[in-house]
């Protein structure tokens, strides 16, 4: 092998895909990124067997070939070279990866690409096609709901799911859950479910930051994984096995009392009542009171600290129904509204020990429930 | 009974914190505390300020003096409190007993811990530094006194072991300043009759000593031997409670100790619903004939004050520490961490509702027809079954 390619590409590259690379594994070539020629272009590909991650850069190929580098000493080495072009050139016989770039040789010792494990093949079924921006957007709005608890590893996992040509992201930790949904851009796709760990839909949403326009999602039969594809990036990532909770089930169907609020204002609220909530498990008293003929009504966020103090919010609002008092993690609210980018929200209460729900105002693709925190007797 | 106690410093804690804040400042000399001008001490001096003279309490200006380039971080913005909570709320949780004595520095007593002091003190020591990024030095000893000299001496970073019988002589070629309530001036009157190290002090026999230094003098003697009786006391400010039951005779039947579990777990759950109180930590006792004592404690994912799950963790404690047949003197049942009782509730379990609506109304009934009001039918004497089952 024999490529030339710029150092910034290269760079790029590998922190794309360094996330992948296994940080302590019996198997040392997963503490390895795999190099190979591939079409004109060079593959820099990792993986811990849970997640692979893949990225195409320019290069300039003299001489076809693969095999792997120690991650670790190729990123090292790669960010402190000058932002030059970079040749590199494979001795087969020795395995031994020559970098070199102005006045910088470096000689790396590699493991021979056979011992990889194997990758996606590049001829897979036609997958479905997803608009970047809306699936980041998803992602950033569902994956933040899932647990992170590996006791009940169905909820460390995104439920993706198509119906009736809407393709639809939730999570639930247990405590709260997360659903968008978004209409597919080909109309006729099969029904499907699957569940994607959260952070790969995570990694997915950070590698794709690059400028990418679309991305195809693949799910093998049979294999028990999920590709996703764009121009100049693969992820692949081990699906979750199990049957994830009837989560349109817990949806409350009904309200009693509606407040719709700014957005901004309710989330600073949250964000004062955060600070004296820390001693309290985050608990924070919400305060619904509707308006008369002559005042607005009010929603009340209020926290209370033997140690640090406490404070209060009021936040004018629109509301229907009755008055209520209700309390929930506060640091859930914050994680919630500062995924929704819509001016105002709406929060449907029932009884104090109900689910609340959170929406958006004039957009009914994303929802929220809540469970509220009981406090004393 | 031999004890095990363990002290735990967290190394230059305000400037551990600061560095996990800012990198930048590794290597570099600088103090966590008030600027110069305002009369402002220094609060915690980095390893590399140290080496210029500047410890804790100097006053700011002096150590600008010492050490010209010294960075000077003020000490308001630091979020300590938590980071002490958290490596506190840790030790509470690995530990039966916890003594905090200030931000940076608590004892523990794992006398009856089944592993070594030693590997006790290195997990945590392991945990704190990958958990919170804080480095900690730790004394393992007999004594609160020998433990204390010993994580000072191993600063920082250090774990040392003084093994039981060798506390003489760890202390005897350590300065005399270095016991409990020896200051500069009583340092001083020591230095001027010779005595230099805490061995010096440990020579002089007791006429001598009495003579020479009052009732005082006897006491620091012992010390300066290494004896030191004062127990690990737990903090106030964590709250536990706990309730115990000797047999009249020893207990190997299964069934009957768990029905006293059940029992006890009862009795707790209904305190602490009628103070209003919930507790995250679930500790076990148990008291063998010969007279040995073990205590085991498990962290619940939320603080409960229902009999219920009390029992549940109680039971998972019981079966990893007990051997079908093996005899029970004694039976312990304890909740630990005690705050306000404060519920995130599940979307998809609703049974803690339901448990709690339950015992809601069973604490009425029993608050005004009495405790004995209503019991659970597998807790009613065994013999009182009996009679109902065989008329």
């Amino acid at each position: 092998m024999k490529v030339s390619c710029l150092q910034e590409n290269l760079a790029r590259g590998l922190s794309i895909v360094a996330r992948a690379v296994a940080q302590r594994s019996t198997l040392p070539v997963l503490g390895n990124v795999l190099i190979a020629t591939e079409d004109g272009r060079l593959r820099l590909s990792a993986t811990n067997l849970e997640l692979g991650i893949t990225s195409w850069i320019g290069a300039k190929i003299l001489e076809e070939g693969t095999t792997t580098v120690p991650a670790r000493t190729f990123v090292d080495l790669v960010n402190t070279l000058p932002n030059e072009q970079v040749d590199m050139e494979l001795t087969l016989r020795t395995q031994t990866l020559n970098v070199r770039s102005g006045a910088f040789n470096n000689d790396i010792k590699c493991i021979d690409a056979q011992e990889f494990p194997p990758l996606p093949p590049s001829d897979i079924d036609d997958g479905i096609t997803l608009n970047v921006e809306e699936l980041r957007e998803m992602i950033r709005q569902v994956a933040f709901a899932a647990s992170s608890d590996d006791a009940r590893p169905v909820l460390t996992g995104v439920l993706a799911e198509i119906v009736d040509g809407r393709f639809t992201l939730a999570a639930a930790d247990g405590f709260r859950l997360s659903v968008r949904s978004v209409s597919l851009i080909s109309p006729n796709t099969e029904p499907l479910k699957a569940i994607i760990p959260a952070r790969a839909l995570s990694e997915l949403n950070r590698v794709l930051s690059d400028g990418e326009e679309t991305v195809t999602m693949h799910l093998p039969a049979e294999r028990g994984q999920v590709i996703f594809r764009a121009k100049n990036i693969e992820l692949v990532s081990q699906l979750i096995e199990g049957t994830f909770p009837d989560y349109a089930g817990i949806i409350p169907t009904d309200y009693v009392t509606r407040s719709v609020l700014s957005t901004a204002a309710l989330y600073k609220a949250c964000q004062a009542a955060e600070i004296f909530a820390r001693d309290a498990a985050h608990s924070a008293r919400i305060r619904i009171t509707p308006g008369t003929d002559t005042e607005p009504g009010t929603v009340e966020v209020s926290a209370t600290s033997a140690e640090t103090g406490s404070n209060e919010t009021i936040v004018d609002a629109t509301i229907e129904g009755e008055p209520v008092e209700i309390a929930f993690n506060v640091r859930f609210l914050v994680e919630i509204l500062n995924v929704i980018d819509e001016p105002n929200v709406s929060l449907e209460t029932s009884t104090p020990s109900s689910p609340g729900v959170i929406r958006p105002v004039g957009s009914d693709n994303f929802l929220h429930v809540v469970m509220p925190m009981h406090l004393g007797r | 009974m031999q004890r095990t106690i363990l002290h735990i410093d967290l190394d230059a804690f305000f400037c551990s914190v600061e560095l996990l804040r800012n990198p930048a400042l590794e290597g570099k000399p600088f103090i966590v505390g008030g600027k110069p001008g305002s009369r402002g001490v220094v609060a915690s001096a980095s390893y590399s300020a140290r080496t210029f003279g500047i410890h804790s309490a100097m006053p700011t200006s002096q150590a600008v003096r010492l050490c010209p380039e010294l960075v000077i971080v003020p000490s308001s913005h630091g979020n300590y409190g938590e980071y002490s909570d958290n490596v506190m709320s840790l030790l509470r949780d690995s530990a039966p007993i916890v003594e905090q004595i200030s931000i940076d520095e608590a004892f523990l007593d794992v006398s009856d811990a089944p592993e070594s002091g030693e590997s006790l003190a290195r997990e945590l020591q392991i945990d704190i530094g990958s958990r919170f990024g804080l480095p900690t030095s730790w004394g393992v000893a007999t004594s609160k006194l020998v433990a204390k000299i010993g994580s000072e001496i191993g600063k920082p970073k250090g774990l040392v072991v003084i093994p039981p019988g060798g506390e003489a002589n760890f202390l005897a070629p350590l300065p005399v300043d270095m016991l409990w309530g020896i200051g500069p001036k009583s340092r001083d009157r020591f230095h001027k009759s010779g005595i230099k190290t805490i061995g010096d002090l440990a020579a002089l026999s007791s006429v001598e000593l009495s003579a020479r230094f009052g009732e005082r003098g006897l006491e620091l003697a012992g010390m300066a031997r290494g004896v030191d009786r004062r127990k690990v006391h737990e903090g106030h400010t964590r709250r536990s409670i706990s309730s115990e039951r000797t047999f009249p005779r020893n207990v190997s039947d299964e069934t009957e100790l768990l029905r006293m579990m059940r029992s006890i777990s009862e009795d707790l759950g209904a305190r602490l619903r009628k103070k209003g109180l919930a507790g995250i930590t679930i500790r076990l006792k148990l008291r063998w004939p010969n007279f040995e004592t073990m205590t085991r404690q498990i962290r619940l994912d939320q603080p409960t004050d229902q009999d219920a799950e009390i029992y549940t963790a109680a039971v998972k404690l019981f079966k990893k520490s007990w051997k079908k047949g093996q005899k029970v003197r004694l039976l312990g049942v304890g909740v630990a961490n005690l705050g306000l009782r404060i519920r995130q509730l599940d979307l998809f379990d609703r049974s803690w509702e339901k448990d709690e609506r339950l015992l809601d109304a069973i604490d009425k009934i029993r608050a005004r027809f009495g405790g004995q009001a209503l019991t659970r039918a597998r807790n009613l004497e065994a013999k009182v079954r009996r009679q109902e089952e065989d008329p």
